[in-house]
């Protein structure tokens, strides 16, 4: 008991107003969220390749102002031609795309990990302790809720996908003490946080719907999982047989035609050297043909669509504009290794707004569900 | 006056949960008896403005309830019926939420957490996890998640349900002390009609979503023209009997003769018969009606 007993005292102090009612939500999540330790350890890991991406900028910067610190450093690693070493300002957009879209590209799975986290628990544990009533008799509207919980997913992608992309940029600006850096990178900080905006509300909205289908967080954890790997396995292979599949047409096209030019009235040696040499030819000019024959395909090639983060990470690839980097840099190779390069280094090439397109499909089916499970009081119980 | 409504209809598809209801209640302790499915959630969840009407208007704290719910719900306490629980925390921020939700800032709203948990009696448990409390323990923390932001009406629905005595009495004490010592109106939904009785001034009854009877518990509870409980030291079957020679209808309630004297008699003739045969009278007070009476002719008269 306590020695002092005031009683109940009234309260004058302000109330916020409406519109910032979500964050209440929101804020409320992330504390419950970074109590998990497991959380906390992934963040960590996941700020390592924001981690690279501040050094690689700042390295660049240093690149630009040939640096003495590092000219010896970047000699030595062999990344980069000699073309771009020669100039860096030259291909600044270039290097600094394709640092943030091989940052980006890692940080796609350790979002899907932190949401795998983060996410089951946020509705389903308040349809199992029946937390609705308590929410929604409040000054609160549906969308204030569902604005909350976005909010928490929010959080925990941000501090992994906006926050360092921001950081990292700044420091890149700093290194380089170029103000033309400003007009050059500017759009790709503005899709990086782009980007991180559109991994917030599909992965957001997709793990919301899921969550507010079952009260059990465990069974949601691992239909998430599935959706993850499963698609991209389904996605993968069904890839890697369509491209096996143009091989092996190239190849039997190939042996029809060397097996179709018999010599004759030719000593054994000259036979021997000409077949040599035509097969020679034969094979480059078929592996020319192959090259463009897969370069015209993964235009049209639909099959990563399957995969659930191939098209986040193609829809990153359109935003950043990844692909024009490659190709300036393509032109510093030779002309017969160009579409070798491109081929390794392109990722999907069919149109991004296919995959923007299964992104929103699948934001429009969450957003109904949600609508459909999460119910204002009157149909409650 | 705390609210108004006039001659509203809500319905649930073929159901028809309030019919035509036009009701008004003072300021202070509402007690709102009814049998099931007689409309008293729904009509405490029109007060919140959390569902459409098909018809009516009216106003709650002066403020229309078809047009100014989150003003409403701001200014109003409600602790639900059902079990509900925020999930996965500890006493304390359990109601420091349920403020920040209402929009109080985080620092006071759990400053305030620790001051209402005091109060309810609960500031030994406020750092144990609320999944883990009794179930009186979780009726005292919706009572203080309600009352964390100071609301001008509180809304306790059925806040009595399934507790233990000791427990059922702390919440009454609890309600009528913030009715009557803090100034904060109440409306008590409950079927037990002690407990309305202990906490309210008022009180509303309602059946098949219309109202049955409504006005202050001790204007209801009218004094019965000539009828008289008494209570004796002795055993009052021999004297009951006595009353009927003399002309006068005698019934046993518990240890309780209720005398219905004849017209024209006073209650002089229960001290002269006492006297008579040297019984001690221990009471005699003209009968009132009870809460239940009331309840009850009010729903037979539907």
């Amino acid at each position: 008991m306590p020695i002092f007993d005031p009683g109940y005292q009234h309260w004058s102090g302000e109330l916020s107003g409406h519109g910032w009612r979500w964050l209440a939500i929101a804020r409320h999540g992330y504390r419950i969220g970074m109590k998990n330790y497991l959380l906390r350890i992934i963040m960590l890991v996941a700020w390592i390749p924001a981690i690279a991406l501040g050094f690689m900028l700042c390295l660049w910067g240093l690149v630009e102002r040939k640096s003495e610190l590092v000219m010896p450093l970047v000699a030595m690693l062999d990344m980069f031609d000699p073309e771009v070493i020669a100039n860096p300002k030259e291909y600044r957009a270039e290097i600094w795309t394709l640092c943030y879209d091989t940052f980006l590209l890692m940080e796609l799975r350790f979002s899907m990990i932190l949401v795998l986290i983060v996410g089951p628990s946020l509705i389903s544990q308040d349809l199992r302790f029946n937390a609705l009533p308590l929410y929604f008799s409040r000054p609160l509207r549906r969308i204030d809720y569902f604005m909350g919980k976005l909010g928490v997913i929010g959080a925990f992608l941000g501090m992994v996908l906006i926050i360092p992309s921001i950081v990292a940029y700044v420091l890149g600006l700093l290194f380089s003490l170029d103000l033309s850096i400003i007009p050059d990178t500017l759009p790709l900080l503005a899709a990086s946080v782009g980007y991180g905006i559109v991994m917030t509300l599909s992965t957001g909205l997709f793990i919301l719907a899921l969550s507010s289908l079952t009260r059990n967080s465990r069974y949601i954890a691992l239909f998430w999982l599935a959706v993850w790997f499963i698609s991209s396995v389904v996605g993968g292979v069904l890839a890697s047989v369509d491209q096996e599949h143009r091989r092996h047409a190239a190849y039997r096209r190939s042996a029809e035609i060397s097996v179709a030019q018999p010599n004759a009235n030719r000593p054994p040696a000259d036979r021997q050297r000409e077949q040599a040499a035509r097969m020679a030819d034969t094979r480059q000019m078929r592996q020319q043909e192959w090259l463009a024959e897969e370069q015209q395909a993964a235009k049209s090639n639909w099959r990563p669509m399957v995969s659930y983060t191939a098209n986040l990470s193609r829809i990153g690839q359109a935003m950043l504009n990844t692909d024009a980097a490659w190709r300036k840099l393509s032109l510093n190779k030779p002309a017969e290794e160009r579409d070798r390069f491109l081929l390794e280094n392109l990722g999907s090439q069919y149109p991004w707004y296919w995959s923007a397109a299964v992104i929103l499909g699948l934001m429009g089916l969450s957003a109904c569900i949600l609508n459909f499970r999460i119910k204002s009081l009157d149909r409650l119980k | 006056m705390l609210f108004r409504l006039q001659n509203i209809v809500k319905t649930y598809g073929p159901v028809t949960a309030l019919n035509n209801l036009t009701v008004t209640a003072p300021t202070g302790a509402i007690g709102l008896l009814g049998p099931n499915g007689s409309g008293k959630t729904t009509m405490i969840r029109t007060l919140l403005g959390l569902i459409p009407v098909n018809q009516g208007s009216g106003t709650i704290l002066d403020l229309d309830f078809r047009t100014r719910q989150l003003d409403i719900r701001r200014m109003v306490g409600f602790a639900p019926e059902d079990e509900c629980l925020f999930p996965q925390v500890v006493g304390v921020e359990f109601v420091a939420y349920a403020g920040e939700l209402v929009g109080m800032k985080t620092k006071d709203a759990m400053q305030r957490a620790h001051e209402v948990l005091d109060y309810v009696g609960l500031g030994e448990a406020r750092y144990r996890r609320a999944e883990s409390y009794s179930t009186g323990m979780k009726q005292r923390l919706k009572l203080a998640s309600a009352i964390v932001h100071d609301p001008k009406l509180l809304i306790l629905d059925e806040p009595t349900n399934g507790m233990d005595p000791a427990g059922r009495e702390e919440i009454i004490e609890l309600s009528r002390d913030l009715a009557h010592n803090k100034g904060m109106s109440l409306i008590f939904s409950s079927h037990l009609l002690p407990d309305v009785e202990a906490v309210c001034d008022h009180i509303l009854v309602l059946g098949a979503g219309k109202l049955l009877a409504e006005g202050k518990i001790q204007d209801l509870k009218q004094l019965h023209q000539q009828c008289y409980e008494v209570r004796l030291k002795a055993d009052p079957a021999p004297f009951a009997h006595k009353l009927t020679n003399l002309g006068c209808k005698a019934a046993m309630r518990d240890d309780l003769i209720i005398v219905q004297l004849p017209d024209g008699q006073s209650p002089q003739l229960i001290w002269t018969l006492a006297a008579e045969q040297k019984q001690q009278i221990r009471h005699l007070r003209p009968q009132r009606s009870t809460l239940e009476e009331i309840f009850l002719t009010a729903v037979e008269q539907q």
